[in-house]
């Protein structure tokens, strides 16, 4: 089978899982205890104007009715509903905050490959003396520290003390957005790499024993070209499985991480809406980040052919 | 592919001008706000903005009497105005739009008169048929959410450009005090009557055009909020060009960048670091005293809550000095009285003062002598609510009484207390005027949906009290019968009472001015930078 026919088969096996995404999370918020009307309505609100309340927003409306008013409008037209709390369209308050999450999640995929690099192969090349018990250790530090904290101790250090980067907020302009996005983008990249590094220092460690490392070395290559060249490509194919499927754990740090710096991404505004019961924009973000996560591990299958000319598409 | 030899110089290119554009604002200072340097941009004579990070976002529309949450209403106090307004303690009504009003022998008809020359903030002037359709929404329009204050208004008419004559059903005191209150704001007549058309509360509500110091062009959720000064403003034109409001929900995110100088001013400053604040040398915290109150209710219909001297027991053995020290940092005081400390609150009620003996020989000849198991329902994210559950389990735990803390979301609070599925849970209230009429009507008064339903609470003869309070147009007896109705309310003790709460807030020292008033409104007109 060629790859155009593995995306088409792929691309079906989407809109299921997305079928079961929307089923589940609608499912997920109307089980959550709490009326959406009263916090709407505030402390004041009589039961009838709850009620009334109720009707207008098609709350008391059976539950499948309901779900199929969700699915059919925003399949049909993409039409995700109106915001309960902030009566203002889901589709602009979630597409706004869209680029920001991804934007954040890219950055931190971006520092995570660099950090990935840089030290997976050193801690491999230096197997068991000082370099490479230290980037362990370091890095089991950064894995095990809940990342809200761990924002906050960069932003003392860079922000506060070295006034490096900004303490918090999203900027203006293009050059601010990159300078601001750094440090939550470096909080979330160091647990990512943390993950990695593990990964791609056992992998590299594995193949350096193998024979055809022998061989190359035996017929003369450099070391570095040897490291590079053989070991890493091969080396890398399963630390850019976990890389792919980290996308997720992503999305899901950037919601603590987007409060912590105080950026208006989808996280911020996820969370709002989860305390809100804002069932509109919870279900609009969820199956909007499903569908990001689903089209960003696609993105990773195809690229192992890249990295392993060996591997197909069946 | 992306491995070959020759490409490597090329990533390392890249990776370096990752680093280095990621850096680079710092060295080049591109016109971004670089930390470090706000004394110089305070210093220069030119732009004069004011950037404060608030702890939450508005969600109501920014049309006064259709708000329902603090963050908008502190908006629409700084773009509207009313007809009078509370004073800077809160306790009183002062001049507002209005400078003269008088009421009829009888009580029934107020004459207000207004102050000449109040432009909007468009240019256009301010007249008596504005005042009146901006009233006629607030207690009749279909969105409104605050029509309950204005029942007793029966008319409100506009005999002349200068004149709004009130006319009501029956006498009613607060009635002053409504009208100071944000939802009495004043918007252009087209503008108010406009409000209640479809689609109109997310689109154009944004764009304000007040009476106001500052107004607004718009605003985006997620965007930072822009309050423009108006050169119109019937006090003077404001300092400030301009105040930019962001929102920064983390509280200490929101103090580090007021300590890094990205920010002047914050609200919301944790009672736990007002003190370390004031140590520091660019930045300022306090806490204003505001007509705020956090307590305990007790669901008195569920058994053995029903019985007064259980209720008196758990009063009697909280320790409200300890929670103040421990949970509030000594930023609150002791609450003596069911209502907050603004107009008719009585400061010589005894309340409930610790006493572990009265209180274990109250629960000893009570219904709940056997002890009992009681559920504490507490909204999630409140710390200092949670701490305070905490404080009290281990206190009532002295009673035989064992407490179960729920924290849960602030909606699963409240279904709960509408369905009464709850024995207690900590509750705050804020006075949204200086007149006790509200707390006592919505808090104290039993009967109807919604009231009471912390306590589910009702006694007839208080009720008639509370009616009394509110026709009664004799400050002297107004003063006695709220006495009255504490004493009553207090000896029920249908609510633990804890401590009357501040409002915190810090800045940095080269702002002027700031002030949170008694009703916890802050307004930008009087703000200014020194220097």
């Amino acid at each position: 089978m060629g790859r155009a026919a593995y995306i088409r088969r792929r691309l079906i096996l989407m809109a299921f899982v997305l079928f079961g995404v929307t089923v589940v999370i609608f499912g997920m918020v109307r089980i959550l205890p709490g009326d959406p009307a009263f916090l709407i309505l505030g402390d004041r609100a009589t039961d009838q104007k709850a009620a009334e309340l109720r009707q207008q927003l098609g709350l008391n409306r059976p539950f499948l009715e309901q779900y199929w008013m969700f699915v059919s409008a925003g399949f049909a037209h993409g039409d995700m509903g109106q915001s309960l709390l902030y009566r203002q369209p889901v589709g602009d308050l979630v597409l706004t905050r869209v680029p920001i999450t991804l934007a954040l999640a890219g950055y931190a995929m971006g520092l995570a490959a660099i950090i990935t690099l840089t030290f997976g192969i050193t801690a491999a090349v230096n197997k068991g003396r000082w370099p490479d018990q230290l980037i362990r250790v370091g890095f089991l530090f950064a894995l095990t520290t809940p990342n809200f904290w761990f924002g906050i101790l960069l932003i003392l250090l860079f922000g506060l003390t070295l006034h490096w980067f900004p303490v918090a907020g999203f900027g203006e302009t293009f050059p601010q957005h990159v300078w601001y996005l750094f440090l939550p983008a470096l909080t979330l990249a160091l647990q990512l790499s943390a993950v990695l590094i593990r990964n791609l220092r056992g992998q590299i460690i594995q193949t350096l024993r193998s024979d055809y490392v022998r061989t190359a070395h035996a017929k003369g290559l450099s070391e570095r070209l040897v490291l590079l060249r053989h070991v890493l490509r091969n080396a890398l194919l399963s630390t850019v499985t976990i890389f792919g499927l980290q996308f997720g754990f992503l999305v899901g740090g950037a919601i603590v991480i987007e409060t912590v710096f105080a950026l208006p991404g989808t996280g911020q505004l996820l969370i709002q809406s989860i305390t809100a019961r804002d069932y509109p924009v919870v279900q609009a973000i969820t199956v909007v980040s499903a569908v990001l996560v689903i089209v960003v591990n696609l993105v990773v299958d195809l690229s192992y052919s890249f990295l392993d000319p060996r591997v197909t598409y069946e | 592919m992306f491995l070959e030899k020759a490409r490597w110089p090329l990533i390392a290119a890249a990776i370096a001008g990752l680093l280095l554009s990621a850096c680079a604002p710092t060295s080049t200072g591109t016109g971004s706000p670089t930390p470090g340097t706000s004394a110089s941009a305070s210093a220069s004579p030119v732009s004069k903005v004011l950037r404060m990070a608030r702890n939450a976002e508005p969600f109501s529309p920014f049309v006064p009497w259709q708000i329902d949450d603090n963050p908008a209403l502190f908006i629409s106090v700084n773009v509207y105005d009313t007809l009078l307004r509370t004073t800077k303690d809160g306790t009183s009504v002062e001049a507002g739009l209005a400078t003269k009003w008088e009421s009829s022998a009888d009580g029934l008809t107020w004459t207000f008169t207004l102050k000449d020359g109040v432009k909007f903030s468009d240019g256009s002037a301010m007249k008596a048929s504005d005042v009146k359709a901006s009233l006629d929404m607030a207690r009749a329009g279909e969105k409104s959410a605050w029509k309950d204050v204005y029942v007793a208004i029966k008319e409100v008419s506009a005999p002349d450009d200068k004149t709004v004559k009130i006319a009501l059903k029956q006498p009613y005191a607060p009635l002053l005090s409504v009208l100071a209150m944000f939802s009495s704001a004043v918007l252009p007549e087209a503008m108010a009557k406009a409000t209640d058309t479809k689609d109109y509360d997310n689109t154009l509500a944004w764009k304000t055009k007040g009476t106001g110091a500052y107004y607004s062009e718009g605003w985006k959720k997620g965007d930072p909020i822009i309050l423009k000064r108006n050169t119109n403003y019937w006090r003077g034109t404001p300092a400030l060009d301009e105040v930019r409001i962001e929102y920064i929900p983390d509280d200490n995110t929101r103090v580090l960048k007021l300590q890094g100088g990205e920010t002047d001013v914050v609200d919301f400053v944790p009672f736990s670091q007002i003190a370390a604040l004031n140590t520091q040398p660019n930045v300022k915290a306090q806490t204003f005293t505001i007509q705020q109150t956090a307590f305990v209710g007790f669901n008195t219909s569920k058994p053995p809550l029903n019985d007064v001297k259980v209720r008196q027991a758990l009063n009697y053995a909280t320790d409200k000095e300890a929670i103040i020290k421990n949970v509030y940092f000594g930023q609150a005081k002791v609450m003596n009285s069911p209502i907050p400390q603004g107009t008719y609150w009585d400061k010589n009620l005894v309340g409930y003062p610790y006493d572990l003996e009265k209180a274990k020989a109250l629960m000893a000849s009570s219904s709940g002598a056997a002890g009992f198991k009681m559920d504490m329902q507490v909204r999630s994210g409140n710390t200092n609510m949670a701490n305070t559950a905490v404080i009290l389990k281990d206190a009532w735990a002295k009673l035989g009484v064992t407490v179960d803390i729920q924290t849960l979301d602030t909606a699963v609070v409240r279904t709960n207390y509408r369905a009464g599925d709850y024995m207690s849970t900590t509750q705050a209230w804020t006075n949204d005027m200086n007149d006790p009429t509200e707390i006592v009507n919505y808090a104290m008064r039993g009967g109807a949906s919604p009231f009471a339903y912390w306590t589910r609470y009702n006694n007839p003869d208080l009720n008639d009290k509370i009616t009394k309070a509110d026709l009664e147009q004799d400050a002297t007896k107004r003063a006695a019968l709220y006495a009255e109705i504490q004493k009553i309310y207090s000896d029920a003790a249908p609510i633990a009472p804890i401590a009357y709460l501040g409002a915190t807030a810090g800045w940095r020292s080269n702002v002027d001015g700031f002030f949170i008033d008694g009703l916890s409104y802050y307004r930008f007109e009087d703000v200014k930078f020194n220097k």
